[in-house]
């Protein structure tokens, strides 16, 4: 069958370009510019796809990128909407959801078991007995979901940007292009409009009522927009959610673009909602605008021989279209008792085509076809509106093949709830309309309220003006909207109850009438219950067609009015956006150290550590990591390392109050450090958890130069100048953390190899642990700190990050006769724990205290203050929970090798955890730290730590440090 | 004064393409990435220069202004703007925080540098080391758009101001300048990201068909 017509004024399809495709295994020609759907309804097919709960034959319904039950995979994508997704050459399409095709469905047969399946089933079922809920788990994951997830999916970036508009306007409609005109031609305001069509126009270039006048108009005002150059129209692009200060954003192929508007105009329309009835779902029954969409967009007939189903006087319009377009139309059935004067001119001119009109009467049911993939005629019976009472014994059988239904609308309002909107119910057109706006939203045309074309044009120049205003615009002058007058474009309750039910609310997920009922009847009587019992409005298209039948219905039950039901929003974004698009192009900064390249022409193989990439061992050949590690703590305990410490945080606290700053934001005595001397600093936050540890170099009486850990730079800076705020001192601070590269050179060979490079004495006695002092090297002045971090003799030279690979290769050349090597954080942990050094964030947790970790001797308690001391006042009268020690496993052990967080255990009791443990070379000993029974803690006691596999290694508690560079093994 | 050479944050980023390299302020430095006619028409598009070797240092204090008032350096009236003075920028990111950056040719920085150790104890040095980058072309916009949330078109971004906001998820400062009768967008971040955000803008500008351009194309003769 095909229903293709003739060329159609302003169609959509160019018909000099031929499109082959397959659908279901079959091969289909279509045009370019049709969209899947139109593509094979033109051909003939009417089952493009089933329903999610029943697998019922579902077609065309709206066409207007609601239709959820036509729904496709390609095999790469999936869930694609037929509706408006343009037929390419050569595209391989399966509906989703079907088990055999789309045709032979294999699951169309759960409709017979239809009676066992109401809402709410599954809250009830599956439960019991217990022990087979896995089995039924099991078949829910499998039935619920559409399409099937592409784990092979390419990684194509859609680049999120950013856009700046004086107006954006939302929607391309009669009024949006009235008010993007009326803003554009008064004042020199950028204008954004979006829409999410192919083409723009709205409404005005298919409800034309067997007319062209409403296409005219849409030239007209379109040629205006063109010449406009403050104006840029979108289209294909779709505003999906508001987020505060008017951040719109836009959703295309290309990616999303984040539009800041001054001020928006939401023209967003209203969606056509399908009246309830028996069978209204069949393949075949469409809305009326779906109707002049396929007629006017794609040159395709929706039917042959068709009803037409209307409660509103919308329903003439599309009767005209359908006979303009060639299509008979035997019947057209009005729900109401009365109609506007205007139709009335309309009834008279198709009832001399010899079309009868029943007026006051319903649809009661469609009936389907044979195979139930179409429709073979409909009944009709008479209908008293205000009782909503059916008289089933007079019933008349229309044969037709389709029906197009005409009830009412819903506005298109998700971007004005989104944005914060009071609504109000109007009675006049029987629609939620905006009440208070928020500041600088707008709303005009139908989402406002507004049905007839010349006050939808007038209302998007009245939003103008009051955008206009809005932006200091005075001069814009008041335009005034003629309320609505004609019969009510929406019906007050379009809902044809039926016995044997299958009339559909929700085609999303199958919901009927009756299931709202016995949601009612179980409790579930509150919209926003409802919602979540039935799962109305939460299908993919979040209620689009379904939630103002819904609040009708419900507020039938609990006899109220509508507005007492109130309405749900939807979450931004309200429309499905591909994860590719929210995630958009990646950006991942990482933070490097100014000799990057070196380390990475060495060998290094690199690790995140916090924001920075660093060395994580220097590769060689024919070893393994273990090894490498090895020997490059072996090389820092014989001879001499070199590590790039430039990750650390740096930073100058400088001014009068910088001693007093860092007694109050760390725990020890800073006021009397001399100056050239280096303190340990422990920094607590406000509950007397350790927050980081770093060192306090005092430069001058009024700079101090403190090192921080690599990650907790960020914060522990800004903490700083959040306490700075708080505290009022006279202090500056400055974070030279990328100004200053770090190179530390260690091991018992430093000294020795660092008299060759920095001409000055740094004998012990002149240059002892725990000082600071500046130095020159070649003519650079660099600051040098004595650190007995990873080991003993330990030089920290910090360097201008500029000079620093000149200075590091020197000393790379300096210390070849010494055997210097480069380390990297690998053997960096094993030395610190060799030498008995706790990490914060690896061996501290979010509630580690200085007592669980045996640090209170760094906590200056006769301080009158410190971050954290009261709370450390109170937890230290509390019993203690755990404790870290030192730990050493038994002499060449070689049973399951513990991992950190491997958890220690006595009996049946969790006691503690590791938090770090290594194997050393050195020390030749496994060797690590964890959390125990703060009552096994002493020396040679010992604790049991369970591996993955689980068995139980024996711990022995033992003092650091584990071993010593002059004694060399310790334990 | 030390005659180590310098190395620029983002050298690292631009070692693998095939650089001719110079050194201009004691600093290894990419003066050509191609030719001369590829790069020039690279300029007029999206083109990307490494400019991390122009001298720069900050000052910081409740004295800062008025210490720089006195070495003669032109400060900026308002917080978030900049000037050019002695042939040196002077970007003034706060009441008391002042980036001074030489242009090529000028000390300013030296001089500067020399006379804050005998500044008053309310005036405080910064050392810099910035990533800084002169990008140009007409399709600088559109890049911005992807990478920085606010709007740097000339009707909201005034040629005198200094924005101090976000780019590629980093913190960055943002002016634009006029060298050679062509506007330049300056771009200045800290150092360690240096080498990830040429990466970010020598992507983008490559899509756009623009790209990496060397010093030598705004300074002919250096």
């Amino acid at each position: 069958m095909n229903l293709r017509t003739d060329k159609q004024l302003g169609e959509w399809l160019d018909r000099t370009k031929q499109v082959m495709f397959s659908f279901e295994g079959k091969q289909y020609k279509a045009f370019d510019g049709d969209t899947i759907s139109s593509a094979l309804w033109a051909s003939g097919e009417k089952v493009l796809g089933r329903s999610f709960k029943y697998h019922r034959a579902r077609g065309v319904m709206s066409l207007a990128n609601h239709d959820i039950n036509v729904m496709l995979t390609d095999g790469e994508d999936t869930n694609m909407r037929g509706d408006v997704i343009l037929v390419q050459e050569g595209m391989s399409l399966m509906a989703v959801n079907t088990k055999g095709g789309v045709i032979k469905d294999k699951n169309r047969f759960i409709e017979y078991l239809a009676p066992f399946l109401t809402v709410g089933f599954y809250y009830k079922a599956f439960y019991k007995p217990k022990f087979m809920f896995p089995f039924w788990e099991n078949v829910i994951r499998k039935a619920a979901g559409l399409g099937v997830t592409n784990f092979n999916y390419p990684r194509i970036p859609k680049p999120k940007l950013n856009k700046h508009v004086d107006v954006l306007v939302v929607g391309a409609g009669p009024s949006g292009l009235s008010a993007a005109l009326s803003v554009a031609m008064s004042t020199e305001l950028q204008v954004l409009i979006v829409d999410e069509n192919h083409q723009a126009g709205g409404s005005l270039a298919y409800d034309r009522a067997g007319q062209d006048t409403h296409f005219f108009k849409m030239e007209e005002l379109l040629a205006k927009i063109g010449k406009a150059k403050n104006i840029t129209l979108r289209l294909n692009a779709y505003a999906s959610s508001y987020y505060t200060d008017h951040l719109i954003p836009i959703v295309e192929d290309r990616g999303i673009t984040k539009v800041r508007a001054k001020t928006v105009i939401v023209a967003t329309g209203a969606f056509e909602q399908p009246p309830v009835f028996r069978n209204n779902d069949l393949p075949g029954v469409v809305n009326g605008s779906a109707a002049q969409r396929l007629i006017y967009r794609f040159a395709t007939k929706p039917f042959l021989n068709g009803v037409v189903f209307t409660a509103n006087d919308y329903g003439y319009r599309v009767a005209k279209d359908l006979i303009k377009a060639g299509v008979e139309v035997s019947a057209i059935v009005d729900l109401r008792k009365k109609v506007s004067e205007k139709c009335l001119a309309s009834i008279e001119a198709l009832k001399t085509q010899k079309i009868s009109i029943y007026s006051s009467y319903c649809v009661y049911e469609a009936v389907p076809n044979k195979d139930r993939t179409g429709v073979s005629a409909v009944v009709i019976c008479p209908f008293d509106e205000d009782t909503n009472e059916v008289d089933a014994s007079q019933q008349i059988t229309l044969a037709c093949d389709g029906v197009a239904m005409s009830a009412g609308w819903a506005p298109a309002a998700a971007l004005l709830y989104q944005s914060g909107m009071k609504v109000k119910y109007d009675y006049i057109v029987e629609q939620f309309v905006p009440d208070v706006l928020p500041k600088g939203i707008f709303a005009a045309g139908k989402v406002n309220g507004t049905f007839d074309l010349e006050q939808r044009i007038s209302d998007g120049a009245r939003s103008a003006v009051e955008a206009m205003r809005y932006l200091g615009e005075e001069n814009a002058s008041n335009i005034k909207v003629e309320p609505h007058t004609d019969s009510s474009p929406s019906h007050f309750y379009p809902v044809v109850n039926h016995p044997k039910g299958r009339n559909f609310v929700d085609f999303d997920e199958d919901i009927q009438t009756k299931d709202f009922i016995n949601a009612a009847k179980e409790g579930f009587d509150n919209i926003e219950l409802m919602k979540r019992f039935t799962t109305v409005g939460m299908g993919p298209s979040q209620g689009k067609h379904s939630n103002m039948n819904a609040i009708r219905i419900l507020a039938r039950i609990r006899d109220l009015p509508v507005e007492k039901i109130g309405s749900t929003t939807s979450r931004p974004f309200f429309h499905p956006t591909p994860i590719g698009h929210l995630g958009g192009r990646s950006f991942h900064p990482q933070r490097q150290s100014a000799i990057q390249g070196w380390h990475k022409k060495s060998g290094a193989v690199l690790v995140d550590v916090g924001a920075w990439s660093r060395p994580e061992y220097y590769q060689v050949s024919g070893f393994t990591v273990d090894e490498i590690v090895q020997q490059e703590a072996e090389a820092v305990f014989k001879k001499v390392g070199i590590i790039d410490g430039s990750s650390l945080g740096k930073i100058e606290v400088c001014g009068p109050g910088a001693a007093a700053f860092l007694e109050r934001f760390f725990t020890g005595n800073f006021i009397d450090q001399k100056v050239g001397e280096t303190r340990y600093a422990l920094s607590l936050d406000e509950s007397a958890v350790i927050s980081d540890d770093g060192l306090a170099s005092r430069i001058s009486d009024e700079l101090f130069y403190i090192t921080i850990s690599t990650g907790n730079t960020a914060i522990v800076y800004r903490e700083m100048q959040r306490w700075l705020q708080i505290w009022q001192l006279d202090v500056v601070l400055i974070n030279v953390t990328g100004s200053y590269g770090i190179i530390n050179v260690v091991g018992p060979m430093a000294k020795e190899l660092l008299n060759g490079v920095i001409n000055e004495d740094i004998s012990n006695d002149k240059f002892p642990s725990n000082t600071v002092k500046q130095f020159t090297i070649d003519d650079l002045s660099i600051r040098v700190m004595r650190v007995a971090f990873v080991a003993e003799q330990g030089y920290e030279l910090h360097v201008p990050a500029d000079n620093m690979l000149a200075v590091w290769e020197m000393i790379i050349k300096e210390g070849q006769p010494f055997g210097i090597r480069p380390f990297g954080t690998a053997t960096q942990r094993l030395l610190r724990l060799e030498m008995g050094h706790h990490l914060p964030g690896y061996d501290t947790d979010g509630l580690t205290t200085p007592l669980d970790l045996g640090v209170q001797s760094k906590l200056e308690l006769n301080k009158a203050f410190f971050i954290g001391k009261r709370s450390f006042e109170i937890i230290a009268k509390k019993p203690l929970r755990q404790r870290s020690v030192a730990f050493v496993l038994e002499e060449n052990f070689s049973g399951q090798m513990p991992k950190d967080c491997n958890l220690v255990i006595s009996g049946k009791d969790i006691k503690g955890r590791v938090t770090s443990v290594l194997y050393s070379n050195n020390a030749e000993r496994v060797i690590g730290f964890a959390y125990v029974d703060p009552n096994n803690t002493s020396i040679n006691s010992q604790f049991s730590i369970r591996t993955d596999n689980g068995s139980l290694v024996k711990a022995t508690v033992v003092d650091t440090p584990f071993i010593t560079q002059d004694k060399g093994q310790q334990i | 004064m030390t005659r180590l050479t310098k190395t620029s944050p983002a050298a690292y980023s631009q070692v693998p393409y095939d650089v001719d390299w110079d050194i201009i302020n004691q600093t290894r430095v990419a003066m050509h990435f191609d030719d001369s006619d590829v790069e020039i028409k690279r300029t007029s598009s999206l083109g990307l220069t490494d400019v991390s070797c122009l001298n720069r240092m900050g000052v910081k204090g409740k004295g800062a202004a008025t210490w720089l008032t006195k070495q003669g350096v032109t400060i900026p009236d308002k917080p978030n703007t900049w000037i050019e003075t002695n042939n040196a920028l002077v970007l003034r990111l706060g009441m008391s925080e002042f980036l001074i950056e030489d242009q090529l040719g000028s000390d300013e920085c030296k001089k500067l540098e020399l006379m804050i150790q005998d500044a008053p104890k309310d005036v405080y040095h910064v050392v810099r080391a910035d990533a800084s980058f002169f990008i140009c072309g007409d399709k600088v916009l559109n890049m911005f758009s992807e990478l920085c949330t606010l709007d740097l078109s000339e009707k909201v971004f005034k040629f005198e101001d200094v924005l101090m906001t976000q780019v590629a998820d980093i913190s960055a400062t943002i002016s634009y300048q006029t060298i050679n009768n062509k506007q330049i967008y300056r771009l200045w971040c800290d150092g360690t990201l240096g080498a990830y955000m040429w990466n970010v803008l020598h992507q983008l500008a490559t899509e756009q068909g623009g790209g990496a351009v060397g010093l030598s194309i705004y300074f002919p003769n250096k």
